[in-house]
C-alpha cells in the first residue's frame, strides 16, 4: 500500500509558549483536492509551513509521500509545489525568467522549455516576455500557480490562493486547479475561507480549530451527514459551534 | 553542469541580473565613475604638464650629450589614488545597499518562501549569492578601474606599462574582496533586522565606523601627520630616523596601530596605496617586495572576508529556522 500524500501524527507546535496545533493528526490520500478550513489564527499556515519545510514543529510527524518535512527536506521540497498567499514575483523579471529561476532551483533539466510548457498549460503564454512588474493580481495569482507547478510535483500546497482575486479570476483559478488534478494527478492541499469554492472544487474537507482538527470527511459525506444544512458555511458553523 | 551547480548558478544569475536591472544600483554606479572620472582628470591634467615638463627637459639633455640622465620621478600608477580612495568610501556604501536590495526585494516580493520550498541547501544559497554580488562588485571595480586607467593615458598622456596594469588587477582583486565583506554586512545586517531598512542602517552605522571614524583617528594620532607635508621629513629624518624616535614612543604606537588595525579600510589602503606608489617611500621596490611588506594586511582582509561569510552562512541558516514561525 502506497503512502499517504501527506500524512500527520500529534503535530504540535509552539510559539512564543502559546500552543499553535495542538495533537494534530490527519492523511490525505493521493488525488484528493483537501479543503483545510480554519479561523483566522487556527493553525492552517502553520500546518502549510511545517509540511512544506519551512518551518520545524516542536514535536510530532509531517510526512509528504512518506519522507519525513525535517529529516527529509531534500525528499520532501522535490515532490512539492507551494503557492503561499499574497506572493508578488520578482517584478523586474519577465514572467519566463521568474519561472525559468524557479525550474533551476527546482533541479529541472531543461527549464527554459518547462517554464514556455507550463504557461503554455496555463493558457498565459502571451505573458512569458512581460514585466511582472506590469502584472495586475490576477495575472502575478497564474504565475504563481505556474512557478509552484513548473517542476510537476506530487503534492501541490495553496494558501489562501483566491485572496485578492475578482470572482473572473476565483473561476480560472478553481478551473485550473481542477484540470491539474484531473490531468496531472496532483494531490492538492488547500487553505482558504471561501468555502463556497471549496464547496465546488475539495473533494475532502478538514476542518482546524485552535491547533485541533474538529472535523475531516469527503464532501460527499459531508453532505449527507447534514442535510438540514444548505451550505458549506453553515455545516462549517455547526461544526465550530458544536466545539466546546 | 551538476543539479548543485547549477541551483548556484541560477541563484548567482539571478542576484547579478536583479542589480543589473535596479535603478538604486545603476544610480550608484554612475556616481562612482564619475567622481573617479573627475578625480583623475583634476589630477592627470597637472600630471600632463609635469610630464611635458621632463620630457623638455630630457630632450635638452640628451641633444647636450649628459653622460647622466635623471629618471622620471612622476607615479603615473599614484594618480588611481582618488579612484581607490572613491571605492573604499562610496564603493563600501553601494556594496552594503547591495546587500540590502537582496534582502529587502525577497521580503517585498515574498519570494523567500518560494526558494525556501525548494531543494536549495544554505551552502548553496550562500554560495550562490556570493557569486552573483561579486559578479556585481568585479563589474562595478572594473568599470571604475577602466575609466582611471584610460583616464591617465588619455588626459595624463601616459599609459601604464603591462607590469603597471598588472599591479592595477591585484589591488581590483583586492577591491572586489573588501567590497564583498561590506556586502555580506547588507545581508547579514538586513536579515536579522525586523524592518529591513534598519538593517540598512545599522550597516551604514558599522561603515561610518570602520571607513570613516577608525581610520580618521589612526591619522589624527600619526605623529608624522601633525605637519603638512610630514614632521619627520620637515625635520630632515629619513624612514630610519622617524623609526629610532618612534621607539621612544612605544605604547602610544602601540594604541594607534590597534586602533588602525581594527579598520578593515586600512588594511585595504595600505595594499592598494603600496602597489600604486601613492606612497613615495614604496616606489623603488619591486612588486614582491611589496606584497611580503604588506602580507599582514592581506591577511587581515581575509580573516575579514573568511569570518563574514561564515556569518552570512549563520544568518541564513538561522533565517532557514525562524522566519516562518510568526506565522498561524
Amino acid at each position: 500500500m502506497p503512502d499517504p500524500a501527506i500524512e500527520v501524527k500529534g503535530l504540535n507546535h509552539v510559539y512564543d509558549d502559546k500552543p499553535v496545533l495542538d495533537d494534530l493528526t490527519f492523511t490525505v490520500e493521493h488525488g484528493e483536492i483537501f479543503g483545510f478550513l480554519g479561523h483566522n489564527g487556527a493553525g492552517k499556515t502553520t500546518t502549510v509551513n511545517i509540511l512544506t519545510t519551512l518551518l520545524r514543529p516542536t514535536s510530532g510527524v509531517a510526512r509528504v509521500c512518506g519522507h519525513d518535512a525535517v529529516t527529509d527536506r531534500d525528499e520532501v521540497t522535490r515532490r512539492i509545489g507551494y503557492l503561499p498567499s499574497e506572493v508578488r514575483m520578482y517584478g523586474h523579471l519577465t514572467a519566463q525568467e521568474n519561472l525559468e529561476f524557479f525550474a533551476r532551483l527546482s533541479g529541472v533539466p531543461h527549464p527554459a522549455q518547462a517554464a514556455a510548457e507550463t504557461l503554455a498549460y496555463l493558457g498565459a503564454e502571451h505573458l512569458a516576455p512581460l514585466r511582472v512588474s506590469t502584472f495586475s493580481t490576477g495575472m502575478r495569482q497564474r504565475l504563481g500557480i505556474a512557478q509552484a507547478i513548473v517542476h510537476r510535483p506530487a503534492v501541490l500546497f495553496l494558501d489562501e490562493p483566491t485572496s485578492g482575486l475578482d470572482p473572473q479570476g476565483v473561476r480560472q483559478l478553481r478551473e485550473t486547479i481542477q484540470r491539474l488534478n484531473e490531468d496531472l494527478g496532483m494531490t492538492v492541499f488547500m487553505n482558504t475561507h471561501l468555502l463556497s469554492e471549496v464547496a465546488r472544487l475539495c473533494t475532502t474537507i478538514g476542518v482546524l480549530s485552535h491547533g485541533q482538527l474538529i472535523y475531516q470527511d469527503s464532501m460527499a459525506e459531508t453532505t449527507r451527514r447534514f442535510p438540514d444544512e444548505r451550505s458549506l458555511e453553515d455545516i462549517y458553523v455547526r461544526v465550530e459551534d458544536a466545539t466546546p | 553542469m551538476s543539479e548543485a551547480s547549477g541551483k548556484i548558478f541560477a541563484l548567482a544569475r539571478h542576484e547579478y541580473r536583479s542589480a543589473v536591472r535596479s535603478r538604486t544600483m545603476a544610480a550608484f554606479a554612475v556616481i562612482l565613475v564619475s567622481a573617479t572620472l573627475v578625480s583623475v582628470y583634476v589630477s592627470s591634467v597637472e600630471y600632463a604638464a609635469q610630464l611635458a615638463d621632463y620630457q623638455t627637459y630630457r630632450a635638452a639633455a640628451l641633444a647636450n650629450g649628459l653622460p647622466r640622465i635623471a629618471p622620471s620621478p612622476l607615479a603615473p600608477l599614484s594618480l588611481l589614488r582618488g579612484a581607490l580612495e572613491y571605492l573604499e568610501i562610496i564603493g563600501a556604501v553601494i556594496a552594503i545597499t547591495l546587500g540590502y536590495l537582496s534582502v529587502a526585494r525577497e521580503r517585498s516580493n515574498r519570494t523567500l518562501a518560494l526558494i525556501r520550498s525548494r531543494p536549495v541547501s544554505i551552502n548553496e544559497q550562500t554560495a550562490g549569492r556570493l557569486i552573483g554580488a561579486v559578479g556585481v562588485l568585479s563589474t562595478l571595480v572594473l568599470a571604475t578601474v577602466v575609466v582611471a586607467v584610460a583616464g591617465v593615458g588619455v588626459i595624463g598622456h601616459d599609459w601604464l606599462s603591462i607590469g603597471q596594469v598588472f599591479r592595477v588587477v591585484l589591488v581590483g582583486l583586492a577591491a572586489v574582496v573588501y567590497l564583498g565583506i561590506f556586502y555580506c554586512l547588507g545581508v547579514i545586517a538586513t536579515t536579522r533586522a525586523s524592518l529591513a531598512t534598519n538593517g540598512l542602517i545599522v550597516a551604514l552605522g558599522v561603515w561610518l565606523v570602520v571607513v570613516l571614524v577608525l581610520p580618521q583617528i589612526g591619522d589624527t594620532l600619526d605623529a608624522d601627520n601633525q605637519v603638512p607635508g610630514g614632521l619627520f621629513a620637515a625635520l630632515g629624518l629619513g624612514h630610519d630616523g622617524e623609526v629610532t624616535i618612534l621607539q621612544h614612543f612605544v605604547g602610544y604606537e602601540r594604541t594607534r596601530t590597534w586602533i588602525e588595525d581594527a579598520s578593515l579600510t586600512k588594511h585595504f589602503e595600505r595594499f592598494a596605496f603600496a602597489l600604486t606608489d601613492v606612497k613615495e617611500r614604496y616606489r623603488v621596490h619591486g612588486l614582491g617586495w611589496l606584497i611580503n611588506e604588506t602580507k599582514a594586511d592581506l591577511a587581515w582582509l581575509l580573516a575579514y572576508a573568511l569570518a563574514l561569510v561564515a556569518g552570512l552562512r549563520h544568518t541564513l541558516r538561522r533565517q532557514s529556522r525562524t522566519a516562518s514561525s510568526t506565522t498561524t
